[in-house]
Parts: structure tokens; C-alpha cells; sequence
């Protein structure tokens, strides 16, 4: 018999995921429609549910020695609206779904979703979050790429929560996130890029590229990343040739019903060439 | 008395705005049972085998074996069956329902039920032509002969979805031997003669009753038809009350949608670079059934010379049958297809011959006295040359188009040109339909208005109320139009084909001449009035010779986009529009039509993919099927002229159709001109415009 | 089941549920409020449309168990209120209804942003009303009629 659970504390909650399995909902806005049923049905879930949305302790914004950290059922529409909030995952999320879905959904949801086209996912690759799980036994932060490790796939354990989210606070002079989906509101990503560049006295320090829905997780080498710091400007706008030709052959998107894989990888290398170009 | 196009507020505005409409999925009778469908997961085979749960107590399957009457929807070509019975020919034919009191029940009976196939090989391409339709005017085959060039070009055309945001449903009732069928529905009377086929019944053994209506399009003109008739068959069987009402998925799935198309154009051109003649062959897909689509096709081949005249002209149009989705009736009715064709024909063979395409376009347009692509005659004022000239100005369309000329610029500016025939094709009014409306006044000198015609949104309800009031001098109050119930209403017709204000008003404005001349206060009196066709329309309808239509709409519409150079997408800066709908009955009903037409329209043109993978249907659901949002859909400024036409109530001539009909080719044309390569194909999605600017022709 | 308190209409609820339910079903099925629209069941149209907290949701994607303690406002609600009748005059003025099927989750989401927004330009009402489909009407009239329920309501957001 399924037992779903609105748990009154975050340690109820935390309790009970140490007892036995339960899948965890927040805003359910993926959730809700993937498991949907028949209209007047309930959705079909075999695991019991534990429903954490309403968890008030779970709703914060803070700074916290040198990171922005967001409680994982901050609905997105706080954190868009939180002066705390890094400018790059404000663009992501002012351009995510639509208002009625940021008002439920959770960056939480998008990685414990793990959707290769999840909106904030490039942002928070390219922040290097990380995400803090706990459970009664203890808390692991751990690197959002090590989190999510295919579509839909992750490592957080049965008796885990994403408590929170660590987003180091750093400094760029230029940024972008690009979204492309098949319309200009209300859209799934065909594909998705952001570019953060950090420049001072005319050098390189920190360049950062990543790619959404163009392969089976978020796209981000910092091997590639590291040849091109130390650079002045000039020389990175420069070497924009070598950069697209450096990514290109990690761009391997699919055919699927909203795009196809030639459209997903021109754009994400147009998007990459541009963002250099126009630095 | 006011100008009738003044306007006035919708009668159902209030009801609407507070939630307190009843549509269909808001009925509930007690009692009252559910319905899913069992449907084909192969394009094409036989069923070997059908193993059934055991089914508990209150279950029950409906197939075709339980049909009293005929196993077909009876609408105009009557070859799609209720229920499969031995073989299916497409991915979600239907092949029985399961009936029950609880709706996980039925969805566990449905999982359980196991049909075994012996497949066979589906046929996805365009070459089993069941209907071909080909006629001549002048003689086009010598001009090709004589040409000094011929020009060619092929035409590409996708599904498109209606997307009414109101999924399609259905509530049965049964009371002895009358079964009632309320629901989301364009035709009252479509419905009951397909009830009384499949059941075998009496006039009076079947009553259909429209609920509010959200939205249609087309959409719910005959497919309707196969749901109430799936559900009277369950009622008669189990006498119980039934509902249905569709998933998204499930509508998108397997209801029809607009007819994808190849077009291929020939034009002969003489030395001087004149149009001698067009040839045209079109290719429709009609997916597993003929149903409507050999009127479709009549309507797109009609069009085949669209806002031009053409002397000489051969024109040639098929419908395939394939192993996929049924398609049918969407606003435009084949009109959509043949006129992007026919646009984008224009630009391209001026291109071709080196001239400006307002110059080469300005010397075929249509004028009052020409002859009709089917060799009839446009008897009425043609104000065209005003209207472009209006849109031109109002979008500072010279100025624009020299400036986005320029190579590095990626904006453009398109304009279309259409028409749309008011109306069923050819003599469809006398011969198929042949309306009756009825006016009842009461002893309180309320005055009902007993017609079919449906209030899908349209406005229509309070049109007629408008007419009705206006005729006889009495408040709009004092008229009443109640949701069509056959029972009570005679057979004015579906509400299709841009029929309902030009036809249904006009017999209603008659009506109520009549009414006004014999009017006593405080005395009952019924009048009706039944449709005439005007004397000089003549039609040969096995040729296709002679007046098509008993009168025509006409419009320019103009679009102006952005295309982003790094991610092929489009934005749409500004639409223009200026219509001929002869006289506005009411003028914001109107303009709500025409914005929510060219936005389908444009939609069809530049965004809304729609695809066939083996035999299914890709896009399932409104996140993969893309249509504008709000922020997508930009400003829309549409202007009307006055130019009654003398037969219409008021002048009015159709309206609803037009609005669409134009809006693909004009932003199709304004994409051409942003990336600077020849369009062949919509929608013109960013992948295409990326194909185009990699490896397009200019 | 669960016990589940929320606030619906200004009316305190408990009722003892499955809490998996989706909110549209509760809304339609137990509280028969026909307003509320199913549309697409995915969250994509928004006629499920209602206010939690004073914020536009598509109640086709709540699950029951994630409005413990909330207030929610449905258009039956909403349209006792003043604000309504601005919004709905509008609607009617400018020619923004049609079919009606989108048009309470379109009124709810006018509301949801005027309340944040009293003065929205007229990109910020796109935006605001980007999460509701409508195929009638191409959004023309119904910008307009947000426009001018922000004029003519001045003062009430």
C-alpha cells in the first residue's frame, strides 16, 4: 500500500527517507507530468511520496563564506527575484517555462530531474555549484558533474536530499546564456549555451563554456577551458577558430520530435562563435 | 438606427470570463459511465486475434459488432468505419471502447486487452491516389508549347494541428429508446444523421445538443461525427449515460488535422516576359480515409491562380490515401496549401524573369468582370488595388523593403494576396445542404432564433442576434439564440466553409423581414426561410466549370520579420492586414476574427511542426507542437473595407477562413527577403532557414 | 490519504485525501468549480489556471500534497472581487473573449501580474500572460484588455 507523506520538518523528512524509499517531490513540475494519468486519476507513482515543497526551512537565499547558497525548494521565481542571485541564473531562469511554472518549480527539481535540456543546469555547470545532500547519516557536497551523470541519472542515494545549493561567487566581465527553443516563451531547449569570461589589465583569467541539450549531460571541459586562460583579449577573439574546432567534436546532440542534431550542433557552435566574437 | 457594425458586447462574455460556461467536460449525469478506446499500435495489417480480460461486472467492451446500423461515419465520402473490424490502416484506429463506472478500472481492463496482428507493409508516400480531379480553362497546352521559357517550382506543406485548447468530448444520455449526445461540436446535424446511420433509428430516436464550444476550427466539423457515434453505440448497449472526453495526447494523436501537401507549378512565359499559363498538380494527403478530403482538394485546386487571373490554365490534384492519421477539415480547407504555392510562385518566377514582384503581380490581379479559375465570373466590385495600397502605406512597405534589400540586413517584409470563395464549393449550398432557419416569436415578443449554427468562439450567437434585432427595430435582449438543440432547431447547415453569416445570417435577415411584416404583439408566430441558390450562379460540378462560389473575400496581408543570423530564429515585428468581408456585422467580432486568423496563419507558415514517423504522429502534446505565445504573436493592425455585397445580410460576405489563408505565404515571403534564398516549403522553421542559408539558392 | 488544510476561496478546507491527487482534479471533481480547466494536463496552456498565495499555478501539475497550508483562489473566488469585474469589463471591451476556454486561466494570470505589476508595459503583459495558450484570439484584444484594466483599475493593484 503507497503511503505518501507530508513531512512537517525538514528532519521528519529526513527520517522518514532513512526508513524506506519514497520519491521526493518539490514543485513537481516535471515530476507531475511525467508520471501523469487518465484526467480525474491520480498520477501513477509506485514508490510512496514525500512532498517537501511546503518545507519553509528548505526556502532561503544567503551568502555564506564566499558562495550564494539556495535552499533546494526555493521556488525559481525567488531566486529570480533575490538581489543575492548571480545575473547569469537569472537569465536562465526569467526565460525558463512560464510564470505559472516558476512559481512551482525548484533548481532542485532540475537536477534531481537531471534533463540534459533542464534550463538552469548550464548555469549551474558553469558556476561550478555544488550540490549539498544530506541524509541522517551526514552531509556530501559534491560537484554538480558529479551528481548527474546521464539523462535522468543521478547519485543521490535513497535516503539523500538536495538540501542545498553552493554557487561560488565569482567575477565576469562578460557573460551570456542563450536558450533556443522552438518558440519564445513556454519552450523546451533545442539547445542551450552560456559563456563566462573574466578579463582583467587585458588578460584572460577565467573562461568558462557550457552547452545544453547537445549531449547526454551538461557540456563542460575544463580541459579546453585552461588552454585558452592567460590570454590577452585580442588573442582569445583571435583564436576563434581553434576554440569552435576545439569543442566541436564534443557536440553531439540527437534527432529527436523538436529538433535535429545538425541544427542543435551549428547553433551551439554559432552561439560559442558569437559569444567570442562579440566579447 | 446605428451602423450595424458598430459594435456591441458578446452576450457570453460574462459566463465565459467567470468560469460558469458549461462545457462538455463540466457535465456530469448521475450515474453516468466512462469511455476509453482500444486503438490499432500497427499502420496497416489484420487483426488475428483479440484476447479480452474477464471483464467484472459493470465492464464492458463496444465493438463493431454491437453497431444496429451501418459500421461507417456517415458524413460526405462515407469510407471510415466507427470500429475497425478485421483490418486497421493506420497507428490509432479505433477498435472498440471499454465502458465502465471507474475510470482506473477501464484503464487496467484497457492495459490487459491483447489484439495480435499479421502486419503488413504500411504505405507512407503519395501514390495511391483514390480521388483525381483535373479540368482546363483556355488552352493552356498550346501556350506551353509556344512559351519561351517555362519555369517550375515545387511546394511543400505540413500538418497543421487546430489546437483548440478545448480537447474534443462527448456526454451520451439514454432514456428508453432516445439517446441525447451533448458536446463539443461545429455540425448538430453532421452528428445526428451519423447517430441515426450507425444506429439504425428513428428521426426522433436521436437529439444532439451543443455544449459551449472551445474552440474548433475545422477540427470539430466531422470527426465529431466518429466519437458520437462510438458513444450511441455504447448507450445503446449498456443504456447508461457515457462521457468521453479526449487527452490531449490522445487528440493529437488521432484526430484529423490539415492536409499535408506537394504542389508542383509550371508557369509558361512569353518573350516578353509574360505569364502565358499556369499548370498545377497537387498532391494532398488524406492519411487512412477519403473522408472530406475530395472537398478539400476541389477548394485548393480552385484556388490554383489565387488573387490573379490566369487565361489559360491546366490544373490536375490528387488524393493519397496513406497509413497514417486521417486528415479533414481545418479553417482555409485546402486554400492554405494552394495559396503559399501560388505566393511564393509569383515572387519566384519574377525573380526568374528578372522584374519587380509588385509589378508582375499588379498585372494579373483579378479585377470585377474576369473570368474565375473555373471559367465563372467575379460578378462583384474587386477593390484590391485600394486595399494594397492601404496596407502599403499603413506598413511603410516601400521604404522597408529597399532598406532590408541589403545583404548584411536579416530582416524582411512579405505580402500575400488571397481569396477566399464564400461558402460550400459549387453548388454544395442547394444541392447538399439546403438550409432551413426558423424565427419563433413568443407570446412576450421574444424572438428565437432556431438555427444549427454553432458559437465556437466566433461571436456568432450574438451576430445573429444583432441581425435579428437590427431588421425588426427591437432591443438585443429581446432576441434569444439558446445553444443549437436538433430537437428543436431545423437543419441551417454546419457551421463550416465561411457559410454562417453570408447563408445562415442572410436567410435569418429574411426571416425576419417576414417576421416584421406580420407582426402582432402578443401573438405567436413561427416564419422559416429556406436557401435559394441566386439564379445566375451556375456550376458543373463534374468538370468544374462555372461560378465556384457565390461570392468572394479578399485580403492583403503583410508581415515583417527579424531571422537571427547565429540562431536561424524569427521574430515576427509587426502584421498588417486590410480585408474585404464585404460589410462588418459587428466590427470587433470581426477584428477578433482576423487576429486569431493570421496568427494561425502565420503560425502554419513559420512555426507550428507537425511530423509523420512511421505512421505516428511526433509532436503529442502543446510542448512539442509549438504554437505562438504571447510573446511570439506581435502587434496586429487590420483595417476593413466597406463593399457590401448585395446578397449577403447587410452586405456581409464570409469572414472566418480569410483571415488565415494569407498569413503563411506573407511571412514566408518576409522570411525569403530577410536570408535573401527562395522558400519552397513550410513551416519555415530556424532548420530550414539554416539549410537555406548554408546551401539555398538566391 | 492525508490530512490537508489550505485556505480555497477564502474558506478554510480539511479534507482527508490522497495527496498525489492533481489540484485541478480536487477543484472540478469534489468542489465542482468548472472553472477550472483541463487544457493539456502537462502545465503548458495554463486553463487550469488559479492563484496559490496570490500567484498564478497550473493547478494540472499541483499535487495535492504541495498546497497544505496555502490559500487558493480560483476564478469563482476571484470573480466575487473588484479587480475581476476591471479585468473582465476590459476583456469585454477590447473583444478578448472567444471560445472561453482560456479565458478564466487568462484572467488569473492578468491578475497574478498586475499584482506584482500594477503598470506593465506591454512586453511585461506578454510575458506575463506567456504561459496561457490561446488560439482564438492571436493575444491582440487581450493585451489590450490588460492595458486598459490597468488604467481603469488604477489604484486597485
Amino acid at each position: 500500500m503507497v503511503k505518501n507523506v507530508i513531512p512537517v520538518s525538514y528532519s521528519e523528512a529526513l527520517d522518514l527517507l532513512n526508513e524506506r524509499p519514497f520519491k521526493i517531490i518539490a514543485g513537481g513540475t516535471d515530476l507531475m507530468v511525467q508520471r501523469r494519468s487518465w484526467a480525474q486519476t491520480p498520477p501513477k507513482f509506485s514508490e510512496d511520496v514525500l512532498y517537501i515543497f511546503n518545507l519553509e526551512e528548505l526556502k532561503y537565499i544567503k551568502e555564506v563564506d564566499g558562495y550564494i547558497v539556495i535552499g533546494s525548494t526555493t521556488p525559481v521565481e525567488d531566486v529570480l527575484k533575490n538581489k543575492l542571485t548571480p545575473n547569469l541564473l537569472k537569465a536562465a531562469i526569467s526565460i525558463m517555462a512560464s510564470p505559472a511554472l516558476r512559481n512551482m518549480a525548484t533548481i532542485a527539481g532540475n537536477i534531481g530531474n537531471a534533463s540534459p535540456a533542464g534550463d538552469t543546469l548550464p548555469i549551474l555547470y558553469t558556476l561550478d555549484a555544488i550540490i549539498v545532500l544530506e541524509s541522517i547519516e551526514g552531509i556530501r557536497e559534491l560537484p554538480i558533474k558529479d551528481v548527474i551523470t546521464g539523462p535522468g541519472k543521478h547519485i543521490i542515494k535513497q535516503n539523500e536530499i538536495i538540501k542545498e545549493l553552493k554557487l561560488p561567487i565569482s567575477v565576469f566581465t562578460n557573460s551570456a546564456f542563450e536558450k533556443v527553443g522552438g518558440r519564445k516563451a513556454d519552450a523546451i531547449s533545442k539547445v542551450s549555451f552560456t559563456g563566462a569570461v573574466n578579463i582583467k589589465d587585458n588578460k584572460v583569467l577565467d573562461f568558462r563554456i557550457a552547452f545544453g541539450a547537445v549531449s547526454a549531460t551538461i557540456l563542460r571541459r575544463k580541459d579546453l577551458e585552461e588552454k585558452y586562460v592567460g590570454l590577452t583579449k585580442d588573442e582569445l577573439i583571435g583564436k576563434v577558430d581553434e576554440i569552435v574546432a576545439d569543442y566541436d567534436p564534443f557536440v553531439r546532440p540527437i534527432d529527436d520530435q523538436r529538433s535535429n542534431k545538425e541544427y542543435r550542433k551549428t547553433v551551439a557552435l554559432n552561439l560559442l562563435r558569437n559569444f567570442i566574437e562579440t566579447l | 438606427m446605428k451602423d450595424i457594425t458598430t459594435s456591441v458586447l458578446k452576450i457570453d462574455n460574462e459566463e465565459k470570463s467567470k468560469g460558469s460556461a458549461i462545457y462538455v467536460s463540466d457535465i456530469t449525469i448521475p450515474g453516468m459511465y466512462y469511455a476509453k478506446t482500444v486503438r490499432s499500435t500497427i499502420s496497416k495489417g489484420k487483426i488475428q486475434k483479440i484476447t479480452l480480460p474477464e471483464m467484472p461486472e459493470n465492464y464492458t467492451i463496444v465493438d463493431y459488432k454491437d453497431i444496429p446500423g451501418k459500421n461507417i461515419v456517415r458524413i460526405i465520402f462515407e469510407d471510415q468505419k466507427i470500429f475497425a473490424e478485421d483490418e486497421v490502416t493506420y497507428y490509432g484506429e479505433p477498435i472498440m471502447l471499454v465502458v465502465g463506472p471507474d475510470k482506473l478500472i477501464i484503464e487496467e481492463l484497457v492495459k490487459q486487452i491483447k489484439i495480435e496482428y499479421i502486419e503488413e507493409t504500411p504505405v507512407f508516400e503519395y501514390v495511391n491516389s483514390a480521388i483525381n480531379y483535373n479540368f482546363k480553362k483556355g488552352d493552356a497546352k498550346s501556350a506551353f508549347e509556344n512559351a519561351d521559357k517555362v519555369i517550375k517550382y515545387d511546394y511543400v506543406t505540413g500538418y497543421q494541428e487546430q489546437l483548440y485548447i478545448e480537447p474534443q468530448g462527448m456526454v451520451v444520455d439514454i432514456e428508453g429508446d432516445k439517446v441525447t449526445l451533448t458536446g463539443s461540436l461545429q455540425c448538430p446535424y453532421y452528428v445526428k444523421n451519423a447517430v441515426l446511420s450507425a444506429l439504425d433509428a428513428k428521426d426522433s430516436e436521436v437529439r444532439v445538443i451543443q455544449a459551449v464550444v472551445g474552440g474548433a476550427f475545422g477540427g470539430k466539423e466531422e470527426f465529431p461525427s466518429l466519437t458520437t457515434t462510438q458513444l450511441a453505440v455504447a448507450a445503446k448497449k449498456i443504456g447508461k449515460p457515457i462521457k468521453m472526453i479526449y487527452e490531449r495526447e490522445e487528440d493529437m494523436e488521432v484526430t484529423t488535422k490539415r492536409h499535408p501537401s506537394k504542389i508542383n507549378m509550371e508557369a509558361a512565359i512569353s518573350k516578353d516576359k509574360e505569364i502565358l499559363a499556369f499548370r498545377a498538380n497537387v498532391g494532398l494527403d488524406a492519411g487512412a480515409n477519403i473522408g472530406l478530403s475530395g472537398v478539400v482538394l476541389s477548394r485548393a485546386l480552385i484556388a490554383c491562380t489565387g488573387a490573379y487571373t490566369i487565361d489559360d490554365i491546366e490544373v490536375n490534384g490528387d488524393v493519397f490515401l496513406t497509413n497514417t492519421v486521417p486528415n479533414g477539415a481545418y479553417r482555409g480547407f485546402g486554400a492554405p496549401q494552394m495559396l503559399f504555392a501560388v505566393e511564393m510562385f509569383m515572387h519566384h518566377i519574377a525573380k526568374e524573369i528578372d522584374c519587380d514582384p509588385l509589378k508582375l503581380r499588379l498585372r494579373y490581379l483579378s479585377k470585377q468582370g474576369d473570368a474565375t479559375s473555373t471559367q465563372g465570373t467575379f460578378n462583384d466590385p474587386i477593390i484590391m488595388n485600394d486595399m494594397i495600397k492601404k496596407a502599403m502605406k499603413e506598413s511603410d512597405y516601400k521604404a522597408k523593403k529597399i532598406k532590408y534589400a541589403k545583404e548584411d540586413v536579416y530582416k524582411g517584409i512579405g505580402m500575400s494576396w488571397f481569396l477566399h470563395g464564400c461558402g460550400f464549393t459549387g453548388s454544395g449550398e442547394s444541392t447538399h445542404i439546403n438550409a432551413l432557419v426558423k424565427l419563433r416569436k413568443d407570446k412576450n415578443d421574444k424572438v428565437h432564433i432556431l438555427i444549427a449554427a454553432v458559437d465556437m468562439g466566433q461571436g456568432i450567437r450574438t451576430t445573429m442576434m444583432k441581425i435579428v434585432s437590427q431588421v425588426l427595430d427591437i432591443p438585443l435582449e429581446q432576441t434569444v439564440y439558446d445553444l443549437p438543440n436538433t430537437d428543436l432547431v431545423p437543419d441551417s447547415g454546419p457551421t463550416v466553409a465561411s457559410r454562417t453569416i453570408m447563408i445562415v445570417g442572410g436567410l435569418v435577415a429574411r426571416a425576419a423581414k417576414q417576421l416584421k411584416e406580420n407582426w402582432t404583439p402578443g401573438e405567436e408566430l413561427t416564419v422559416s426561410e429556406r436557401y435559394k441558390q441566386p439564379e445566375y450562379i451556375k456550376w458543373d460540378e463534374d468538370n468544374f466549370v462555372g461560378d465556384a462560389y457565390p461570392a468572394y473575400s479578399w485580403g492583403v496581408n503583410i508581415v515583417e520579420v527579424e531571422v537571427c543570423p547565429v540562431t536561424y530564429q524569427v521574430t515576427l515585428q509587426h502584421v498588417w492586414s486590410v480585408y474585404d468581408v464585404g460589410k462588418a456585422i459587428d466590427e470587433r467580432i470581426i477584428m477578433g476574427q482576423a487576429d486569431g486568423g493570421i496568427m494561425q496563419g502565420i503560425g502554419y507558415g513559420y512555426l507550428e511542426v507537425m511530423n509523420s514517423k512511421d505512421g505516428r504522429i511526433q509532436q503529442k502534446n502543446v510542448t512539442d507542437y509549438i504554437i505562438p505565445t504571447s510573446v511570439d504573436s506581435p502587434p496586429l493592425d487590420t483595417y476593413l473595407m466597406d463593399n457590401p455585397y448585395p446578397l449577403g445580410p447587410y452586405g456581409a460576405k464570409g469572414a472566418g477562413e480569410l483571415t488565415l489563408v494569407g498569413g503563411a505565404p506573407a511571412v514566408a515571403l518576409a522570411i525569403e527577403e530577410a536570408i535573401g534564398k527562395k522558400i519552397h516549403k513550410i513551416p519555415v522553421t530556424p532548420e530550414y532557414i539554416m539549410e537555406l542559408m548554408k546551401n539555398g539558392k538566391n | 490519504m492525508a490530512k490537508i488544510k489550505f485556505k480555497l476561496n477564502n474558506k478554510e478546507i480539511e479534507i482527508d485525501e490522497n495527496p498525489n491527487l492533481r489540484l485541478l482534479d480536487v477543484l472540478r471533481d469534489k468542489f465542482e468549480f468548472t472553472g477550472v480547466k483541463e487544457g493539456c494536463g502537462e502545465g503548458e496552456c495554463g486553463a487550469c489556471a488559479v492563484l496559490i498565495n496570490n500567484d498564478i499555478v497550473n493547478s494540472c501539475i499541483v499535487p495535492l500534497g504541495n498546497v497544505n497550508g496555502k490559500e487558493i483562489m480560483t476564478i469563482e473566488g476571484y470573480s466575487e472581487t473588484k479587480k475581476y469585474d476591471v479585468i473582465k469589463d476590459a476583456y469585454a471591451e477590447e473583444g478578448a473573449v472567444q471560445c472561453g476556454f482560456c479565458t478564466p486561466g487568462m484572467i488569473i494570470a492578468s491578475e497574478s501580474l498586475l499584482n506584482k505589476n500594477p503598470h506593465p508595459t506591454e512586453e511585461e503583459i506578454r510575458v506575463g500572460l506567456s504561459g496561457n495558450l490561446c488560439r482564438c484570439t492571436g493575444y491582440n484584444m487581450i493585451v489590450k484588455a490588460v492595458k486598459s484594466a490597468a488604467k481603469k483599475g488604477d489604484g486597485l493593484w
